[in-house]
Parts: C-alpha cells; structure tokens; sequence
C-alpha cells in the first residue's frame, strides 16, 4: 500500500531520542510533515489547534498518557477520526486490550524496525481513508 | 494486670511500647500463683527475646553499614546513566543522519546500501528508550525499598519519628503503566498483532 508522502504527523514522545528516530523513520518514508511533542498534555493541545492526519504516540509519559491522550481524541469531536498508532514498551495483553476499547488504530511495541511502523501506517491510514 | 490499664489505642504507639508491655506482663506472670503460667511465660518470654533481637539487628542499620545517602546516591547513579546513553544515542544519530546525508551524492547501489545501514542504526538507537524505561523501573524500586526500610528502622528503634506511609498500590489506569517486560515475559509484534486481530 502505497503512504500518502503528505500526510501531517503527530508524533509524541517523552523521551527526545525516540522522537528523533520516529521523525528520521518517517522521513525515510518520504512524509516529512511532522510535529512532536513530549507529552500528552501539550499533544493535545497543539493537535486541537491544527489537527494531523496520523498521530502516532508513546504510553508511558506524565503527566497525561498516550491512553490519557487516546481518550481525550477519541472524545473530541474535531479530532477522534484521526488513526492513532501506539507506540509502546507496554506489551501486556491487558494493556493492548483496554487501548483497543479506548480506540487505538493499531499497537507497536518497542522496540520495532522501520518496515513495522511503515506497514502500520499504511493498515491505519489505508483503514480509515 | 494493671499493666493492661497502661495500654492506649493510640495509633502512633510503637513496637517498642508494646515490647516494653509485653516485658511488664511477663514480669506481672511471674508473681501470679497458678499452676498454668510457666508455659505462658515461657511462651512471651519467647516472644519478647525475638523482638529484642530483631530490634538489635534493625538498630545496627542505623550504623555505619548502611550509608542513609545510599539508595538517593544509587537512584542518581542510575539516572545519570540515562542521561549518559541518551547522549550517546543523539551522536549516533548525528553520524547516521551525515551518511543518510551523503548516501544521496552517491551511485544508487551504494546509496542504497547506505539507507539500509541507516536505517537499521536509528531502529537500533532505541535501546536509550528501552534502557531508559528499564532503569526508570529500577530506581522506583530503590525508592519503594528505602521507604520500607525507613519505616521499618521507625517501628523498632529510637529516635522517635512519624511512621512512614505504607506505599499506595497502583490502580486504575496506573497499574497499566509497567514499562518494558523482562525478555522472558515480552510479547512479539506477532503476538500483539495476533491479539490486536482477536479483539474485532
């Protein structure tokens, strides 16, 4: 499937190293249109001001989480269309359950490679175009 | 036994009042004439010999063993490796994104060559989150273990102090936040994906 190269992506991330290896991923991909932030606060703040096409976020961040995070879009009538992919070390089932009822597109543990990220993208954004 | 009219429902009375209790009864036994008390001495008194002992043994971490900066000492030793790999990741990166940088100037079998290689640093560059949230992990249990510890040398010796709160257990959605998982214990992308699909 092929990745629309313009997409806005939304990425967010408390540690500054992850955020610069999913920025380098995705501009492998060709989609250079990307914001990040460090947490879920300010996430949602800066994506309720200009929406993104994807967003694709951490789990374990503070103070608000990515399943904080995931709620507060899916509750927000300008936002919860949007694919939101999680981005996570927390690989319990428990944990894949309760985002998958809160609403998550699809779930990716760390670590992961590049060709993961690439294909889920494409399931999340081919899913919901 | 006067020595029960002595005893207060006081929440902040300590193990030792209660030892010091313990030690009156038994001495209040010991003049009662009844056939029956020697077992029940011998038993508190039994009682009271362990807790002298394990306050003994509690009092002596108070020594010169236990340095009182040694779990903070720790906690920041571990964080400072954290930091120092975080650094160590970003000039990895820096020196991937030079090649991605000259990977374009160049044939494109070699170009190609290098965009692999590229790319498999960055996803190997993730180690500094993964390691991160290990020792993340870590610390909090060097900072649960220290408090445990401190109200335990509270409840069995001098100086008096103020009992340290028992540690508040995880609910709602932060018993969900446990960070990476030991490799015996990790789920493959495979498995989730598995899951993932099994939930509709």
């Amino acid at each position: 499937m092929t990745l629309n190269k313009n997409m806005r992506v939304f990425i967010v991330d408390d540690y500054t190293t992850m955020l610069r290896i999913l920025r380098n991923l995705l501009r492998q991909l060709d989609i250079n249109n990307v914001e990040e932030a460090n947490d879920g606060e300010n996430a949602y703040h800066m994506m309720h001001k200009s929406p993104p096409d994807l967003i694709i976020s951490d789990w374990n961040m503070a103070p608000v989480t990515g399943l904080e995070l995931l709620r507060k879009v899916r509750a927000d009538a300008k936002l919860k269309h949007i694919p939101f992919i999680m981005v996570t070390a927390e690989s319990k089932t428990e944990n894949v359950i309760i985002a998958k009822q809160a609403g998550v597109s699809n779930y990716i543990v760390k670590p992961f490679n590049a060709e993961t990220l690439r294909a889920k993208i494409a399931s999340v954004c081919g899913a919901m175009a | 036994m006067s020595a029960a009219m002595d005893v207060q429902p006081d929440k902040t009375s300590r193990l030792r009042d209660s030892h010091g209790f313990l030690d009156r009864v038994i001495g209040e036994l010991r003049s009662v004439q009844s056939p029956q008390k020697d077992t029940l001495v011998g038993v508190l008194q039994y009682l009271s010999d362990h807790i002298r002992v394990t306050r003994s043994e509690i009092g002596a971490l108070r020594g010169d063993q236990v340095n009182p900066q040694l779990f903070g000492n720790t906690a920041d030793e571990l964080e400072e490796i954290v930091s120092e790999t975080a650094r160590a990741a970003n000039r990895i990166m820096d020196a991937a994104e030079a090649i991605e940088t000259v990977a374009t100037a160049v044939d494109p079998a070699s170009a190609a060559a290098l965009m692999e290689a590229v790319t498999n640093i960055y996803e190997a560059s993730s180690f500094q989150d993964i390691t991160g949230q290990r020792i993340t992990k870590a610390v909090r249990a060097l900072q649960s273990m220290e408090a445990k510890l401190a109200s335990l040398m509270d409840a069995f010796g001098p100086p008096d102090g103020t009992d340290a709160p028992a540690p508040a257990e995880a609910d709602g959605d932060a018993r969900l936040l446990n960070g990476p998982q030991l490799e015996k214990n990790v789920s493959r992308q495979t498995d989730i994906d598995a899951l993932f699909e099994s939930l509709g």
